[in-house]
């Protein structure tokens, strides 16, 4: 049975963590994750839901439970555990009291459990959807070799989501070290990564222009760049080849429902027409009629995909892309999702929010395009009374301050005297989204 | 200071109220556009301010061979904008 433990198990070397300048080896927190089981042996064949707190902990924990327990849910630090029966790691006192009331299982020959993953994409209501992955679909394009061991990889992109996770086992799986630095500023950052000689970035667009921004990216060694989480653009694309010619620039589509992506290295933004339908793929891909990408993985999808899937298994990603001569460009999604530099954003839950107002009849919230962070929020109110428009736009940016992130706040708000509609009587996103 | 930088500041401090951010005083000709006080969004913010009051982004509309990290850098590809218009 693959483990991530029993992977570890058979490196010759395996790396170093590094946050704020304090460092984890790998090593060790294998030693702790061994401790935890001996433990806890009735966490054995139990989900699990591990709160992340640190980079290191969280490590520990995906060590200890993956191969171990019967699933683990990787819960973001703001959001609830989906299921009472989960146990929430790290133990609070009540958990670790009533549990160890708790029959005990024969750990030592469970080992080598089946363990589901469980990822959470925020929701359109703001409620997580969690997404099932096993071990084997998530380390699907890990690579290995010597090369890849002596390198350092910065984390900027948060653990418990799909990207983060898939850079931290990266690290991790080839015995690369790794420095995170996801919880600071982009000066603290570049600071960071200076100090621990990071070679291999792997960031959101948005966060790599951020990067630019400091004027010290060039100080930097790097001999790998990876882009994802957002529509790589061919500006910022022909940026960082200038400044590291020499290093591996790949711009990364992944699917957090699907589990699943594929890696563009060519340098140009989008994916080749050729790849359409070309069954020797490992993702196999096609466009619909409806001009979305859809894709076929190896592996059996999650169970929640079902509705979205068709005869021939292909998953429909909702992705909009437009095919132009040899190359198939990414457009946004065709739900309305609105994606401010990584970060989702749904515009029902934001109008959600803006029709509290007694003073709005009508809400439309659409992406307006940003060459900085790919899409920003943007918003058409038409208000009841004329005259009160300064009153009406103050009182709903405050409550918009009140109830959503800072990134679903709207950054334009426009009183307006008519909102489209499509037949449905659904709100017509898609002409603003075009 | 010139109308374009006068332009600049203002939208400045309309995107930090906006935003609830506080910018730096002063802001000088060498202070680091990361440590002025807005972030990410506030400057993609700033932009989507500055296309609506100037007519133009030249983000998306030049081909930009550095990032702008200073004040000054960043009035200057405004500038330079300006004077292809």
């Amino acid at each position: 049975m693959q483990s991530l433990s029993n992977q570890l198990a058979n490196l010759t070397r395996t790396g170093v963590i590094t946050s704020a300048c304090e460092h984890s080896s790998i090593a060790e927190l294998i030693t702790k994750a061994d401790e935890i089981k001996e433990q806890y042996p009735q966490l054995c064949q139990r989900p699990i839901a591990i709160q992340y707190t640190n980079s290191a902990d969280f490590i520990t924990a995906l060590i200890a439970f993956d191969g171990w327990c019967s699933a683990i849910y990787l819960c973001p630090p703001d959001v609830s555990i989906p299921e009472k029966a989960l146990i929430k790691w790290p133990l609070d006192n009540d958990t670790a009291m009533t549990d160890l009331s708790i029959k005990q299982l024969n750990s030592t020959s469970l080992d080598g459990t089946q363990t589901m993953w469980y990822m959470a994409t925020s929701g359109t209501t703001g409620e997580p959807k969690w997404f099932s992955h096993s071990f084997l679909s998530l380390t699907a394009h890990t690579k290995h070799s010597h090369k890849l061991q002596a390198l350092c990889w910065a984390l900027l992109y948060q653990p418990f989501r799909f990207a983060g996770l898939q850079v931290m086992l990266q690290a991790l799986l080839s015995g690369a070290d790794l420095v995170d630095v996801v919880d600071y500023e982009p000066l603290a950052q570049m600071a960071f990564l200076k100090h621990g000689d990071v070679t291999a970035i792997s960031a959101t667009p948005s966060v790599w222009r951020q990067l630019l921004m400091t004027g010290q990216l060039s100080e930097l060694t790097l001999s790998h760049m990876t882009l994802g989480g957002e529509i790589a653009d061919q500006i910022l694309l022909d940026k960082l080849y200038r400044l590291f010619p020499k290093a591996k620039l790949r711009h990364i589509y992944a699917s957090t429902e699907a589990g699943v992506g594929f890696v563009v290295s060519d340098g140009r933004a989008g994916f080749p027409t050729k790849w359409l339908e070309d069954q020797t793929l490992s993702v196999v891909l096609k466009v619909s009629d409806e001009q979305h990408l859809l894709i076929k993985p190896s592996h059996p999808v999650c169970q929640s995909l079902a509705q979205h899937t068709d005869a021939q298994g292909y998953v429909d990603t909702l992705d909009k892309v437009q095919v132009i001569n040899d190359r198939v460009f990414f457009l946004g999604r065709a739900t309305g999702t609105i994606n401010v530099g990584g970060n989702k954003v749904h515009p029902e839950k934001v109008e959600q929010v803006l029709l509290q107002c007694a003073d709005i009849s009508q809400v439309k919230v659409y992406a307006k395009k940003s060459a900085l962070l790919g899409e920003l929020v943007v918003a058409d109110v038409m208000i009841i009374d004329t005259g009160v428009e300064q009153e009406v736009k103050q009182h709903l940016l405050k409550m918009c301050k009140k109830q959503l992130h800072r990134f679903e706040i709207p950054t334009k708000i426009s009183i307006v005297n008519h909102i489209d509609h499509e037949h449905s009587g659904k709100l017509n996103r898609k002409q603003l989204h075009d | 200071m010139t109308n374009l930088e006068q332009q600049i500041r203002q939208a400045m401090q309309q995107v930090a109220e906006l935003s609830d951010c506080q910018l730096v005083d002063p802001i000088d000709a060498d202070t680091l556009l990361l440590e002025c006080g807005l972030d990410s969004l506030g400057y993609a913010m700033l932009v989507a301010q500055l296309e609506e009051d100037l007519g133009f982004d030249p983000f998306t509309e030049l081909e930009i061979d550095i990032y702008p990290s200073t004040f000054t850098e960043f009035l200057g590809i405004y500038q330079q904008c300006a004077n292809n218009l």
